[in-house]
């Protein structure tokens, strides 16, 4: 498809670059907007924007001819050109709003040419609802295939945020069709994946799906890269969020994850009060300051400004080098850092010689934008210290802590209660009792029935339905324990294994002090002793010895003999050899499948067998959503590994346990805003 | 769902007759014996709400609060004996409505009734 596949990985290689994802979006929307000649008036469906912002800026759209900008809304539309187009998904209050549009301005008789393009393809639904509204002549309606947007240079995502609730409350399976579009288009750009894991229902139809579209994909486009297996990847690891609930519902501690808990990063965007991310006047303004919020019309750029906030685009250096890391240990490195930074001012009032001083004339331009990246990480820390000082944030950590520990439940549900009586948020209530239900296998019915009913008084009955859909067949995360006899057999099967986990797979680790070096040197050090079990899964293929024990004590006695193999060699991907008991004990389906290439099995075969002086890449793909914390994790994975692997993160998009918990409670939500007195 | 449609409905009466079918919906499962109750506290809440405004005059709204509102807004509008009605009706038990009268005392600043405790 493009040249920039063909460069080898060499030993130092650069990883994979996926900004090519990011090229092939913007370009598809330009082609896009091209296809409708002269100025145009775009609309956009406000799901759609902060996506779209990560690929393309105002400018651009600007010069491809689009002259103002909407947001998707009822009401009356006044364009002042005769084109229009629409970009949303397709979503049925959308077409209804578009149909509204159309016919109002057949009503004033004023002619405008419609274009609607549907993302990320097109759906005959929309087409019959808008022949229904008797319009769809009107329209011309094709696609705008909007995939994988990359995120950070080894995340891509799909930017939907709904994924989670649609596929296991609604049982909507859309998104499961799209992911696969996606992965077989990461798969035309640079070669099948050699072999694919997958654990989870979904997961594994996802995967079917890819296996059996893959044909239709390849005929239909000649001269790709769909025959061949890849060089860069080894294999894509699919695991869907049902495998793993218990770690979206913890609080994250990175602080990254902190930061989208507390204050909510959305599409790599964060807002911040404007004071913090404005410099104050006097040094220049540096190029890390904010690049002005992505395409959103003008309107809602106003708005922002009146709130005093900005969006942040979350890209400097420094965030880069803190976003990983426990939040306990982010001040610390706040402190070296702006040590390291006077030390380096400091220098310039020794610089003597001309040379010198030009040198560090050179610098300065990098240090202020340093220094202002500083400033702002460290103002942005201050504002998260007094959320996590709060009584409920700790209270919470501790419940959430005990549960994992399987301390005494029973008290642990009294606590929450507790929590309800104080006010406490309701998203964070109903996370901690989902948590409890899963780590303990349901809690006992009458506690159950009575935290519920706490739940609807304090927080209205309009929940209901989130209570009921949380306890359904198909997500049951909240379960009475023991089960009713007349449950299905379906719920029985997925009740969550919890100890039995906990232990296989090493999943807690004590934080008495002499552990505390061991947290450190483990995964589990994002959750401040617990390991998420979904990247658990992960090392099970990718990193067998560092699930069964600790690598940094291996790394120790290796350093004792001598030996400078402190880091994992990477070892070819063999697939579940060696965990199959422990991942039939979770409930799911679980897959493993090598794709051959056209030339048969040989190459595959050579594939998987190879030595790995080069570097691959494997791609770990989350249906239904993942949170920052396991990115972070993930990372620290792939950083073991000193020869050989890298991670690709690839998701429906980035979660929380609040945002799960709301995307379920739907709208609901926003009239529910201050519940907690 | 009915219940769906209820939070969706302004008008006080149909909404409080989508969650009596709600209930009626529920009753008919014997395994939903727990969401009927449940339904059918939300219909006394309901139409308590609605009695509640009349008495308190105009500028208030009670309807579609949840419990722990309600008694808030009760106590913010000095109607301390229709709280401990409610607290008694819908069996709140002492420690949230303790937390909710000491916040909405300490709102409405009436020291006199927190020396009460």
């Amino acid at each position: 498809m493009s040249t920039e596949d063909q460069t080898k990985p060499q030993d130092n290689d650069p990883p994979l670059d996926i900004n090519l994802l990011k090229e092939i979006a913007r370009k598809s929307l330009i082609d896009a907007l091209n296809s409708v000649n002269g100025a145009k008036t775009l609309v956009l469906d406000p799901t759609i924007a902060g996506p779209l912002g990560l690929v393309t800026e105002v400018s651009l759209l600007k010069h491809h001819g689009v002259d103002k900008m909407f947001w998707l809304e009822p009401g009356p539309l006044t364009s002042s050109t005769t084109n229009i187009v629409y970009l949303c998904r397709p979503m049925i209050k959308y077409v209804k709003i578009i149909a509204d549009h159309i016919k109002r301005h057949a009503k004033e008789s004023s002619k405008h040419n419609y274009t609607l393009f549907l993302v990320p393809r097109l759906s005959s639904l929309v087409s019959k609802l808008l022949e229904e509204e008797g319009v769809l002549g009107d329209v011309t309606i094709s696609a705008y295939n909007l995939q994988f947007i990359p995120i950070a240079e080894d995340v891509v995502s799909l930017e939907c945020e709904s994924a989670f609730k649609e596929i296991w409350v609604d049982g909507d399976e859309t998104i499961v069709y799209d992911s696969a579009q996606a992965l077989i288009s990461l798969q035309r750009l640079f070669g099948l994946f050699p072999r694919i894991l997958a654990k989870g229902d979904h997961a594994a139809r996802l995967v079917k799906l890819l296996t059996t579209y893959l044909p239709q994909a390849r005929t239909s486009s000649a001269p790709d890269t769909l025959s061949e297996i890849s060089d860069e990847f080894d294999s894509l690891i699919v695991i869907d969020r049902r495998v793993d609930m218990i770690t979206p519902l913890l609080t994250q501690l990175t602080y990254e994850g902190l930061v989208d808990e507390l204050i909510g990063i959305k599409n790599c965007h964060v807002e911040l009060p404007a004071s913090l991310v404005t410099p104050p006047s006097g040094p220049a303004p540096s190029t890390s300051n904010a690049p002005p919020p992505p395409p959103p019309p003008p309107t809602s750029v106003a708005n922002l400004r009146k709130e005093s906030k900005k969006k942040y685009h979350l890209t400097d250096q420094l965030f880069m080098d803190l976003r990983d890391l426990n939040f306990s240990s982010v001040g610390k490195r706040l402190n070296q850092i702006a040590r390291r930074l006077d030390e380096d001012y400091k220098t310039s009032l020794q610089a003597k010689t001309i040379p010198q001083l030009r040198d560090f004339v050179g610098k300065l331009g990098g240090l202020q934008s340093e220094h202002q990246a500083l400033r702002l990480h460290t103002g942005l820390s201050e504002l998260l210290i007094p959320m996590t000082r709060t009584e409920q944030f700790n209270k919470s950590l501790e419940i959430q802590q005990n549960l994992l520990a399987s301390y005494n439940v029973p008290e642990q549900v009294a606590a929450i209660e507790d929590l309800i009586s104080t006010g406490t948020d309701m998203q964070i209530i109903v996370r901690l009792l989902c948590l409890a239900s899963l780590t303990a296998g349901g809690i006992k019915i009458k506690a159950l029935e009575n935290i519920k009913r706490e739940i609807l008084q304090a927080y209205g009955y309009n929940l209901l339905p989130l209570l009921l859909s949380l306890a359904s067949p198909s997500l049951a995360v909240l379960l009475p324990n023991p089960l009713p006899p007349s449950t299905p057999q379906a719920v029985q099967a997925l009740k969550y294994p919890f100890p039995s986990l906990s232990k296989s797979l090493r999943l807690l680790i004590d934080d008495s002090p002499e552990a505390l070096e061991e947290v450190e040197n483990d995964i589990s050090f994002v959750y401040s002793g617990y390991a998420p079990i979904s990247i658990r899964l992960v090392q099970c293929v990718a990193q067998k010895g560092g699930v069964l024990s600790n690598p940094a004590e291996k790394e120790k006695s290796q350093l004792s003999n001598g030996s400078d193999r402190g880091k994992f060699q990477a070892h070819p991907i063999v697939g579940w050899k060696g965990f199959e008991d422990i991942l039939a004990t979770i409930p799911g389906e679980t897959l493993d499948i090598v794709q051959r290439g056209a030339e048969g099995a040989t190459s595959s075969i050579r594939n998987l067998t190879r030595p790995r002086e080069k570097s691959t890449t494997t791609v770990v793909f989350f249906l239904g959503g993942c949170t920052y914390t396991e990115i972070a994790a993930l990372r620290w994975v792939g950083r073991q590994n000193r020869v050989g692997r890298r991670f690709l993160i690839a998701t429906t998009g980035i979660i929380t346990g609040t945002s799960l918990v709301d995307s379920i409670a739907g709208t609901r939500k926003t009239t529910q805003g201050d519940a907690g007195i | 769902l009915a219940l769906d449609e209820a939070s969706r409905m302004s008008d006080p009466a149909s909404r409080i007759a989508t969650v009596k079918s709600a209930q009626k919906f529920f009753s008919e499962d014997k395994d939903r014996g727990f969401e009927a109750k449940m339904m059918d506290e939300s219909v006394r809440l309901l139409t308590l709400q609605q009695q509640l405004e009349t008495e308190a005059g105009e500028n208030t709204t009670f309807f579609g609060l949840s419990v722990n509102e309600t008694i808030r807004a009760c106590i913010l509008n000095g109607m301390i004996k229709k709280a401990d009605k409610i607290k008694a009706d819908f069996k709140v038990p002492d420690k949230r409505f303790w937390h909710i009268k000491l916040y909405a005392l300490t709102e409405i600043r009436d020291f006199e009734g927190l020396d009460g405790f």
